[in-house]
């Protein structure tokens, strides 16, 4: 069972100052939007995969594990994208960089939440001018996704030994089967969130308005060189993408 | 009869359980172990819910590898640590129904089921009732009636003790008692020495995925307990400064003295 996203490792990206890689997801999200052209959204794909493992000594295997859950979606969209779209060969192109597009943004993230701790995360939101409030919402949400996803296999597995029979039956039928599965899970979502709020309130959350922080973090001279770095990349992106016309085609005519 | 064979089981390359043999039956077992020893994996096994990486798990001579949990929760009962884990219906009635709803029984042997499940661990009269609005030990003994109503040979109860105030805890260890009258093979995955000094005719002890031990509970209750994480009954320690020797509870322990 997962329970964090964070993986501990001594590399570049553990290391940069945590404003930095917020910046650097949002401009990697960005050019992923940006370009439509297969032939520039799969080796970008491929860059920010091989970053991950050369800059932040995250494993191959390792990143892709947490994209299996888009993989339903992928299917979904390498299979209708060649159904809809003529000639085929280019539509199944399509359907697998859009795909791609997909579970680059997914990586990405991950590969923030992998390289940054929960609190340095906050701090980086936080520091960059997001209220605390915001900024710890927005980090509970996602330290949460494994806890729920370990609870939701908790239940299906109670669930299945009570004789429930998940992948049999018609669509419809699969749906009506969630509810026993859905229900528990928002009843213990609930519960878990009325506790942490508890949690929260007993260590004097909100207590005062201005916070100050146990631990500080500065930006280095390393800091400004890497968002120099993003930048110039960032720059040279768009570059390619509005003055040179590059990595956008017309798909619908 | 539930037999394990030469079990072993990885997951995500950690082999969490290594070499388990073990044959289980018209008894209770208790199932012992530091956190992580690999108990609950161990139990998933009996229903199904995780096949073996290699061996072989026989329920009544069917291999868990070729049948569905579906299929086998006709034989074995799993009631999980948190029986809100379960709950979705309004009402205990219907709750209770849903599993031999799916084994698609009639109306008529559905009600019939619900009424002797509820019996069974007390709570008539509760038909009605939310689940959620339970307190503990009813909600505990209601998971258990769930998973009964299946009419189960096997029942595998995991912490069905854990965080019950006593009287809680004692309705839940006579609802097992009866249970065990009643011809059930109990398999009790548990912390508390006490339930299984109480309850257990035999033990079985995991460590790091493998048997450390598998023995009448008077033969577990001889080994050095500090050695394995777990705690010593306070009954055991007191009987022994009355050179009583082993008893299993507060009346056998007076009338030991008493002699």
């Amino acid at each position: 069972m997962i329970y964090q996203f964070y993986v501990e490792r001594d590399s570049l990206l553990h290391s940069l100052d945590p404003r930095v890689k917020i910046i650097g997801t949002l401009i990697g999200i960005t050019s992923l939007m940006l370009f439509n052209d297969p032939k520039v959204l799969i080796p970008l794909f491929l860059l920010i995969l091989l970053s991950g493992r050369v800059l932040g000594r995250l494993g191959i295997g390792e990143q892709l594990r947490l994209l299996k859950p888009l993989l339903f979606i992928v299917l979904l969209t390498v299979a209708i994208w060649p159904l809809v779209y003529r000639p085929r060969l280019t539509g199944l192109l399509l359907g697998v960089s859009f795909s791609l597009r997909l579970l680059g943004f997914g990586l990405i993230t991950f590969q923030l939440l992998m390289t940054t701790r929960q609190r340095e995360l906050i701090l980086g939101f936080v520091k960059l001018g997001l209220p605390y409030e915001l900024g710890l919402t927005l980090t509970i949400a996602l330290r949460y996704i494994p806890t729920l996803y370990a609870i939701a296999n908790t239940i299906m597995d109670a669930q299945r030994s009570r004789g429930l029979e998940l992948d049999r039956g018609n669509f419809l039928e699969r749906i009506r089967k969630t509810v026993p599965i859905l229900i528990p899970l928002i009843v213990a979502a609930l519960k878990t969130a009325h506790e942490l709020s508890i949690a929260l309130e007993s260590r004097a959350f909100g207590a005062s308005k201005r916070r100050t922080f146990y631990r500080d973090i500065a930006m280095t001279k390393r800091d400004y060189l890497a968002l120099g770095v993003l930048m110039v990349c960032f720059a040279f992106l768009l570059y390619l993408r509005f003055v040179l016309g590059i990595g956008n085609i017309v798909i619908y005519r | 009869m539930i037999l394990v064979e030469n079990l072993h089981f990885a997951y995500n390359g950690r082999e969490v359980l290594r070499r388990v043999n073990l044959a289980f039956g018209e008894e209770i077992l208790a199932l012992v172990g530091p956190n992580g020893s690999g108990k609950t994996t161990l139990a998933k096994h009996f229903n199904g819910l995780l096949k073996p990486t290699r061996g072989r798990v026989l329920v009544d001579g069917l291999d868990t590898r070729r049948h569905t949990v579906a299929e086998l929760s006709r034989k074995v009962g799993y009631v999980f640590q948190n029986p809100e884990h379960m709950f979705f219906e309004e009402t205990v009635f219907k709750e209770v129904a849903f599993g031999p709803r799916n084994l698609g029984l009639s109306e008529e042997e559905i009600k019939e089921r619900v009424r002797w499940a509820l019996r069974a661990v007390n709570l008539e009269g509760f038909e009605e009732r939310t689940p959620y609005s339970l307190s503990g030990g009813e909600k505990q003994r209601l998971a258990i009636a769930c998973v009964l109503a299946m009419r189960p040979k096997y029942l595998i109860l995991d912490e069905p003790t854990t965080g019950l105030d006593l009287r809680a805890e004692r309705s839940v260890v006579e609802t097992i008692k009866s249970l065990r009258e009643s011809g059930h093979g109990i398999l009790l995955i548990t912390h508390d020495m006490d339930l299984v000094l109480e309850l257990a005719e035999r033990v079985v002890l995991l460590m790091e995925g493998e048997k450390a031990f598998d023995g009448p509970v008077d033969e577990f209750f001889k080994l050095n307990l500090d050695n394995y994480g777990l705690e010593r009954p306070e009954l055991l320690v007191l009987a022994e400064k009355l050179g009583v020797g082993f008893v299993r509870n507060f009346d056998e322990l007076l009338r030991g003295v008493g002699r």
